[in-house]
């Protein structure tokens, strides 16, 4: 009796190639528009960064590694970098302890936390631009409402603290208009808009950490929350910090909105908000100088990259039990 | 308990710090531009009957005007007529200050048609990213074919890079092509969206391969499929996607700024503000503070009530 | 090394009373078991005990010391949980050594770089890893020292949680369910080990089961509890043959016990309204439970005192169960019989029952056993 084993496992190949066919044809769209949205600008940013083109120019030269060496010697991309470094080496690792700890309080108050999760998620929801605006109004060096609650403490105790006594006596800084404050004013509205969205992810991270380990814990002698942290929730936490650090520094390195907000022109009081996305718009975009806008674009890129490559790596290999 | 006591009282400190702009940006909404500079009237503002000096200038009469309606003031002087007519310009251009601020938001600028353009560019990038994704998402799940390791890969490639990253060439391209102020060139750039992709494909490997088979046996094309079987097993994700797609897409600044350089038809909301805050003078701050709610709102709400759905989203998109 | 002493112990959680008020004294070195079906409140009086919980009121003492405002980490007692719960992030060698590093290093000593350059914490460290070594090789896990739990199989991690138990030599140990995750095998085999331990160790073990088996094969006393009360707290042997009340002679014993509804009237002991026996001892008239063990009955020809037809046989190779639907009755008993019977068990085969009074345990109508009416006549009535 001929009895056809038929293995489920094995696809014929009339099937194969059906399926082949219809795959090709569903992702097609998909494909087309990696290739001309994603691919397509990656190799015209490499080129063109190494040529002297204009949009209107009907030509344009090659001029080698010139917008390189330009990014690497003039004082304005000096400032460019230290601008968006110091912009991402500030932000992320408050935002992501802020997050952390907001995380930790808000899990150890069960339900009545959950106000909390709302109110610090909030920032993250608004558009920036606009808050950044009222934040731009708050900052007022006279009219604005921080410099006033400031004013508050003029002839109390809290004088004695040198920040008040020199803003009592001559006047509380200028903020926006500030070159020493002016960045780190950048950062505190970044970390204020982005700690809720880590305080989010460390939430999740935090609700898979198995319970019993915490009586673990406790029988083995580890009697203070330090203690009890240490040896069972950063450590759980591990990957979850990864990614959250990971995040933080891609978006930090994006940082647009509130600079151009504030310094249309310029980059800034002496050019210390001159960040890097920034620098793209204005030599690239307003400038139209987009030779150096690419190069500037390929070293973002090859920033982006680096540290995405990392975040993967780290995750097969240190932080996987 | 008094444990948890310290705890809030660091949490309350911390969302003191952090509402305060929200605070401050609808308590300016109500106010007048005197009580702004000043810096009073509490939450409300005292909504004192103010005077809209821009309306009240555009009443004052030129001499032409006093001498056209002079018949109706007998013997007075111009003088005395301009003042008389100014003074009922004042008294009709007195309004409450939050009724001043909201309806100059809508009239100052088209801001009605910046939240509809916000609408159509959110709305069809979510659309056509679906389109895009769940079709190819399907595939990479579940159709067996030669190269498909190499798309995803392709795939996982994609993963690093932002399109941010790549506006300025993204927007040379839209410049020759002559594209440019357009919804296109709001719209396109999204249009790919490689999370998604990755996204939909680990949920679409969840569902039981009978299932397809079940639906091929019935005669379903591949493409029906897609939309028929697997989308629906796939809606809280899609959901969480949708949230995550439009929330970005509304409160993006950064690329309609590029691309929208000409018109105002064209702006999108932070795009409308932006030109709001270009143009204002001081008096203008709190209609600015209007549309700055009026844009902010939407979100915040939607968020309030969906409000487990919007953190969902937003930790599913985190823990790839 | 203590007894321990658990006093009128009740515990609440919200409207629900889950512990009613358990007493229970466990000596020095005694291996105690708490069995019980689930829910009935074993584990709950477990982390009682641990420190994990706390009272709603009662009093727990170790070694004579009250204890029960004491949390957990200071009461000296280590606990092995059903999930293991070992620390995914460390390798066996620095699981097992946790406790100690907890309890014998300062905090500064236990910094991760600097901590070793600390005065005294070079000689500590030896000090534990040693102690880890021989946790570790008295448990045969001591290749495994430089994996992480991760890799390991099963009962290859019941072993580190234990081993990470015993390393401090606490004054009782805790167990929690260790075996029910492991695969019939295993578990077996691992009975006898703990068993061993024990002996070894010479500690108080307290160790919480639903599997009777385990209690009975490891214990020097067993508590049985439900519902939130220590029905009886005896030796194995003692459980099993002289249970205080019905619902422990059904929960203790394999297969179970046969309940068979029973009367005294007039000074006579009848099952099914058939006079089997007189008890000697003045007894109030009523309804009765007459509980007999499987292998208390036998096959007879001759005044069987029960009979019916075979429903059901379970051949075990060394002996076999077979369940007699009896006559008349909607009743059907369990009964042991050795291979050899093996033909007079057929299935729907008429069969005969009789067993010896002294192996019956009465019952009153609420459970209570009624001793007192298990003293028979020397002489007993003619069985019809």
């Amino acid at each position: 009796m001929g009895v056809v084993e038929i293995d489920p496992s094995v696809t014929p190949a009339r099937e194969r190639n059906r399926q082949a066919r219809t795959a090709w044809g569903l992702t097609a769209p998909a494909l087309a528009l990696m290739f001309l949205i994603l691919l397509v600008p990656v190799v015209i940013a490499a080129l063109l960064s190494f040529t002297n083109y204009s949009l209107g120019n009907s030509g344009f030269e090659w001029v080698g590694t010139k917008n390189y060496d330009r990014l690497f010697t003039r004082s304005t991309y000096e400032k460019m970098f230290i601008a968006t470094f110091t912009y991402v080496v500030t932000v992320v690792p408050i935002s992501v302890a802020l997050g952390l700890g907001a995380a930790l309080l808000v899990n150890a108050l069960g339900r009545i936390g959950d106000i909390y999760k709302t109110i610090y998620f909030l920032p993250v929801m608004a558009t920036l631009l606009a808050m950044a605006i009222v934040w731009e109004f708050m900052l007022h060096p006279t009219i604005g409402m921080v410099n006033q609650t400031f004013e508050l403490a003029c002839g109390t105790v809290l004088e004695r603290i040198p920040f008040f006594a020199n803003g009592c006596a001559e006047g509380f800084p200028l903020w926006l208009g500030d070159r020493d404050y002016a960045i780190w004013v950048i950062c505190f509205i970044g970390i204020w808009q982005g700690f809720g969205f880590n305080m989010v992810l460390y939430l999740a991270g935090l609700t898979s950490v198995h319970r019993e380990l915490y009586h673990a814990a406790e029988m083995d002698g580890a009697k203070s929350a330090w203690e009890r942290f240490r040896l069972v929730t950063w450590p759980a936490l591990g990957p979850t910090t990864v990614f959250v650090v990971t995040i933080s520094c891609i978006r930090a390195f994006q940082v647009f909105d509130t600079v151009e907000a504030f310094w249309p022109q310029g980059g800034g009081p002496n050019k210390s908000t001159y960040v890097m996305m920034f620098a793209i718009f204005e030599k690239g975009v307003q400038q139209n100088l987009i030779g150096i806008g690419s190069a500037i674009t390929m070293l973002f890129l090859i920033f982006v990259m680096f540290l995405t490559l990392i975040q993967r790596w780290l995750v097969e290999r240190k932080v996987h039990y | 308990m008094a444990r948890d006591l310290w705890k809030h009282l660091v949490l309350i400190i911390g969302a003191i710090i952090v509402l305060a702009p929200f605070y401050m940006m609808v308590s300016y909404s109500f106010k007048s531009p005197g009580e702004i500079d000043r810096g009073e009237g509490g939450f409300f503002g005292r909504q004192e009957l103010m005077v809209d000096e821009r309306c009240v200038k555009l009443r004052d009469p030129n001499r032409d005007e006093i001498a056209a309606v002079a018949a109706q003031y007998p013997g007075k002087t111009d003088r005395q007529i301009r003042e008389e007519i100014m003074a009922v310009a004042e008294t009709e251009c007195s309004m409450r200050p939050v009724v001043f601020n909201y309806s100059k938001a809508f009239v100052e600028a088209p801001l009605l048609r910046y939240l509809l353009n916000g609408i159509i560019v959110t709305v069809s990038i979510f659309a056509i990213q679906v389109l895009v994704a769940l079709p190819a998402a399907y595939a990479l799940a579940k159709l067996k074919f030669w190269g498909r390791d190499a798309v995803f890969g392709l795939v996982l490639f994609c993963l690093l890079i932002p399109v941010h990253a790549i506006a300025l060439p993204l927007y040379i391209m839209l410049a020759k092509l002559g594209l440019t102020n357009t919804y296109a060139a709001l719209v396109v750039p999204w249009t790919i969206s490689v999370f998604g992709i990755f996204l939909m494909r680990q949920f679409f490997m969840t569902v039981p391969d009978d299932l397809i088979d079940a639906a091929r046996m019935d005669g379903m094309s591949e493409f029906a499929i897609v939309w028929r079987v697997m989308l629906p097993t796939a809606v809280p994700a899609l959901l969480a996607f949708a949230i995550f797609s439009i929330v970005a897409h509304w409160n993006d600044y950064f690329w309609p700024r590029i691309v929208v350089t000409g018109s105002r038809d064209l702006f999108t909301p932070p795009l409308g503000l932006r030109e709001f805050k270009g143009d204002a003078d001081g008096s203008f701050f709190g209609p600015m503070m209007a549309t700055a709610t009026i844009i902010v709102t939407p979100l915040i709400v939607a968020f309030l009530i969906a409000q487990r759905r919007f953190i969902e989203g937003i930790t599913l998109s985190g823990m790839k | 090394m203590a007894g321990l002493s658990i006093t009128s112990v009740t515990k609440r959680f919200g409207d629900t009373e889950v512990l009613k008020g358990v007493t229970l004294d466990v000596g020095d070195a005694e291996f105690v078991s708490l069995v019980g079906p689930s829910g009935c409140g074993k584990s709950t009086l477990l982390r009682i005990i641990a420190g994990l919980e706390d009272v709603t009121s009662g009093d727990v003492s170790i070694g004579g010391r009250s204890v029960t405002g004491t949390r957990a980490a200071d009461r000296d007692l280590s606990m092995v949980f059903q999930s293991y719960a070992l620390y995914p992030h460390l390798t066996v060698g620095e699981n097992i050594a946790v406790p100690l590093r907890m309890r014998s290093l300062s905090p500064l000593q236990r910094l991760p770089l600097l901590g070793g350059f600390m005065p005294g914490s070079r000689e500590k460290r030896i000090e534990i890893n040693s102690a880890v070594r021989e946790a570790a090789d008295m448990l045969e896990i001591g290749a495994l020292l430089d994996r992480k739990p991760g890799q390991l199989s099963g009962g290859q991690r019941q072993r580190v949680a234990l081993g990470r138990a015993l390393v401090r030599d606490p004054a009782a140990f805790l167990l929690d369910e260790p075996l029910s995750n492991l695969d019939a095998k295993l578990r077996v085999q691992t009975r006898a080990e703990i068993a061993q331990l024990h002996r070894r160790l010479n500690t108080t073990f307290i160790y919480v089961t639903h599997d009777q088996v385990e209690a009975m094969t490891m214990s020097d006393r067993i508590a049985v509890m439900m519902d939130g009360e220590i029905l009886q707290c005896a030796a194995p042997d003692i459980i099993y043959e002289d249970p205080n009340d019905i619902r422990v002679a059904e929960f203790i014993g394999s297969p179970k016990i046969n309940i068979l509804p029973s009367e005294i009237q007039a000074g006579t002991l009848s099952l099914f309204g058939k006079p089997i026996a007189k008890p000697s001892l003045q007894t109030q008239p009523g309804l009765f439970q007459l509980g007999l063990r499987p292998e208390a009955l036998r096959l007879t020809a001759k005044d069987p005192i029960l009979s019916g037809r075979v429903a059901h046989v379970e051949n075990l190779g060394s002996e076999l169960f077979a369940q007699i639907a009896l006559e008349g009755e909607p009743i059907r008993v369990t009964l042991r019989a050795s291979p050899s019977d093996r033909h007079h068990l057929k299935l729907q085969a008429q069969v005969g029952l009789t067993f010896t009074l002294e192996d019956a345990l009465i019952f009153d109508a609420n459970g209570k056993r009624h001793r007192r009416a298990e003293v028979f006549a020397p002489r007993s009535v003619e069985v019809a």
